[in-house]
């Protein structure tokens, strides 16, 4: 049998067919920059995001508590009075800055926060050119993120690769998605 | 055209063959050698046997130095190494050598080394590999067979030397 | 000279030209077509940043290694460092000096009778064997003169890897030789013309199955692809014999890797798969049956690098000696015995 086996090369033939099943079966490549990007699950831990109620008072009280938590001490908080209503109380971040050089997103402040003000967001695009966007601001983690908190995740979807001035930008077009596997 | 060829082969393979015993260095003699063989399959193929030159080709350029290059990248021979092997012999070899270079010039001014013109027509010669197939196999037989016997006394020599270095 | 002569001569230098052109460009879809084989065999995609399909990769390839430094060691021997590269290129190439890659063909217009070759050897295949196996001094000299050990140690497997599949890549053709009886390549085709029962097409592998089979491993050794590319291993001698080369003279000794390639395989075709002579009742259209065949034996090449893992040196040495030598005698006798 053994030697049957290696006259006709069955074992090296069976390795062909093998190579050519792959070869023919669809690829795992996602396309990402160019066409595709995956959309991570919910609970990713990407850029955080400060988060708004409702009627879009700021959630965030500035308590600190997250600043405590912080393992790394990269969140920088500094409260100031405030009665025009911006936050659900009188009490808001005059400053709110996360150093994301230091970070190691750990999630410990969004389980600190007492108001769900601060959540882990789901960009993880975080290289840039300088150091400017190495810190992020009050205003960049509020502005609202191109996934929303509502969408599912665990996607492919398309995405479309932008060149601007302040550098590359990856578009994703969150109606055409496909599970990847 | 054809004496112009010769001449410019013949110069190349004296060439080659000077550069084999002179340069320093046993790859660049290697290549040379290389070149010297390349240059008598050239003078096969001007004398109308491509069959000759491609077994040439095939055999001393594909095979035999191929052989000698990987023996000397093997041992790694050195150029101080070499004069060793020498042991004066300068004086035996230049008497050789004159006495050598008296033969053959008086053979050559005697013109002794005139050939008989082969039997074959041009035409004929298209076929030379068959011919020569059917005269190593009838008229040559037992040269033929004298020399193979004599490879397989070398490759037999070969191997007993090599075991032995084993033990 | 009258000017029939000289349209001879003409017409030789243009397909010379022609020929070298094909084989100078030929690498660059090669290349492309075996990174994207690779990719899909590994599940991947293979290049596809670069134009549509990655389509123009092996150019921006081309464009980066002409751009890049030309380097060479210090310690190196200076002159055939530089040609090595060459040695190893010009007898790859000019083995297709006696490759027929058709019959004739009448060009319309002028009705001028065009051979497709450029020059029908009456030795043609012990021509295109003993020059090939020139190719191997670039693989040596390469080695030796980069004077590193790595380098060195892929010059020196690459030449006794040489010399024992050459040994059983031309037995393998004799076998061809003497059912053909002829050396001449094109004699070689026409005898494969025709059918045998009608429908098999007569080609040699039909006569000579033990024959190819050899034919097939020692080509696959002596054009060093996996699972016999111990020369250039990645694995134990970083890239062998080139690891020293940048540049330029890299991409020849790549050049020189697919040119042996496309060798091997229309070697193959002619030996074995009847050369340009169509199968099976199919229409013969001039070339394009030769290309086809020629085409699926780079595909099998390439299959078979990404199918394969490599052999250890002393298993290629067995294999070489022990079975592929053995095996190649055996088959010229049994073809012997039937011919008689
Ligand atoms: S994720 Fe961890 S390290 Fe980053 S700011 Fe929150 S607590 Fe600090
Ligand atoms: S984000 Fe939450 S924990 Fe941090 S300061 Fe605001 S309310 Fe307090």
């Amino acid at each position: 049998m053994s030697i049957f086996k290696k006259i006709f090369f069955i074992d090296f033939i069976k390795g062909l067919s093998l190579t050519l099943g792959y070869e023919v079966s669809k690829s795992v490549t996602m396309r990402y920059p160019d066409e595709e990007k995956w959309a991570p699950y919910q609970r990713f831990r990407g850029l955080h995001t400060l988060n708004r109620d409702a009627q879009g008072r700021e959630l965030c009280v500035a308590c600190e508590l997250c600043a405590k938590a912080c393992p790394t001490k990269c969140i920088t908080v500094v409260p100031m009075e405030d009665d025009k209503g911006i936050g659900i109380s009188d009490r808001i971040a005059k400053v709110y800055e996360i150093n994301l050089v230091r970070c190691m997103f750990c999630g410990l402040c969004e389980d600190a926060c007492p108001t769900t003000a601060i959540r882990m967001g789901r960009d993880y695009e975080l290289a840039c050119f300088s150091l400017d966007c190495a810190a992020a601001d009050k205003k960049r983690l509020l502005a609202p993120r191109e996934i929303p908190q509502e969408f599912e995740g665990g996607y492919v979807v398309m995405a479309r690769l932008e060149r601007n001035k302040e550098g590359i930008n990856i578009k994703p077009d969150l109606t055409r998605k496909k599970r990847w596997w | 055209m054809e004496q112009i060829f010769f001449y410019i082969f013949a110069i190349a393979t004296v060439a080659s063959a000077i550069a084999v015993i002179s340069l320093r260095n046993p790859v660049h003699s290697a290549i040379s050698l290389m070149v010297c063989f390349l240059q008598v399959a050239a003078l096969f193929i001007l004398l109308r046997s491509p069959f000759l030159a491609a077994v040439q080709v095939f055999i001393y350029v594909g095979a035999v130095v191929v052989l000698f290059l990987f023996a000397v990248m093997v041992l790694d021979l050195g150029k101080e190494r070499f004069g060793e092997y020498l042991h004066h012999q300068r004086p035996i070899a230049l008497v050789v050598v004159i006495g050598f270079v008296f033969v053959m010039g008086f053979t050559i001014l005697h013109g002794s080394l005139d050939a008989q013109l082969g039997n074959y027509t041009e035409k004929a010669l298209v076929k030379n590999t068959e011919i020569m197939g059917k005269l190593l196999f009838t008229k040559y037989v037992f040269p033929f067979e004298v020399v193979s016997l004599l490879l397989l006394i070398a490759l037999i020599g070969a191997i007993v030397l090599a075991m032995k270095e084993k033990r | 000279m009258d000017i029939n002569t000289l349209i001879e001569v003409a017409l030789i230098i243009v397909k010379v030209i022609f020929v070298s052109l094909i084989l100078f460009t030929l690498p660059i879809p090669l290349t492309w077509i075996e990174r994207k084989v690779a990719g899909h065999i590994q599940v991947r995609l293979g290049p596809f940043r670069v134009g549509p399909h990655g389509i123009l990769q092996p150019v921006a390839d081309m464009i980066k290694l002409m751009f890049k430094e030309d380097i060479a060691p210090e310690k190196a021997d200076k002159w055939l460092f530089r040609f090595a590269p060459l040695f190893a290129m010009i007898p790859a190439f000019a083995v297709y000096a006696a490759i027929p890659f058709g019959d004739k063909i009448t060009i319309p217009i002028i009705n001028k009778e065009v051979t497709l070759y450029i020059s029908d050897m009456n030795v043609g295949i012990l021509y295109i064997l003993a020059v090939g196996g020139i190719s191997v001094y670039g693989i040596i000299l390469g080695g030796w003169a980069s004077n590193s050990k790595y380098a060195l140690l892929g010059g020196i497997r690459s030449s006794a890897q040489m010399i024992s599949y050459e040994i059983a890549l031309t037995f393998s053709c004799i076998g061809v030789v003497m059912t053909s009886n002829s050396l001449s390549l094109l004699d070689i085709v026409k005898f494969q013309s025709g059918t045998i029962l009608g429908f098999i097409p007569n080609w040699n592998i039909i006569y000579q199955p033990i024959g190819f089979v050899i034919f097939f491993i020692a080509a696959l050794a002596e054009i060093n692809r996996i699972p016999f590319d111990l020369p250039e291993d990645e694995g134990s001698l970083a890239a062998g014999y080139h690891v020293e080369y940048s540049a330029m003279k890299f991409s020849f000794f790549m050049l020189t890797e697919y040119v042996a390639m496309v060798t091997a395989s229309v070697l193959a075709v002619i030996l074995f798969f009847g050369g340009w002579d169509a199968p099976l009742f199919m229409p013969e259209i001039p070339i394009f049956w030769f290309v086809a065949k020629v085409g699926f034996f780079i595909y099998l090449f390439m299959w078979i690098r990404f199918t394969l893992p490599r052999y250890r040196y002393d298993q290629l040495m067995s294999i070489g000696w022990k079975i592929l030598l053995p095996l190649s005698l055996l088959n010229i006798l049994i073809t012997g015995l039937f011919l008689l």
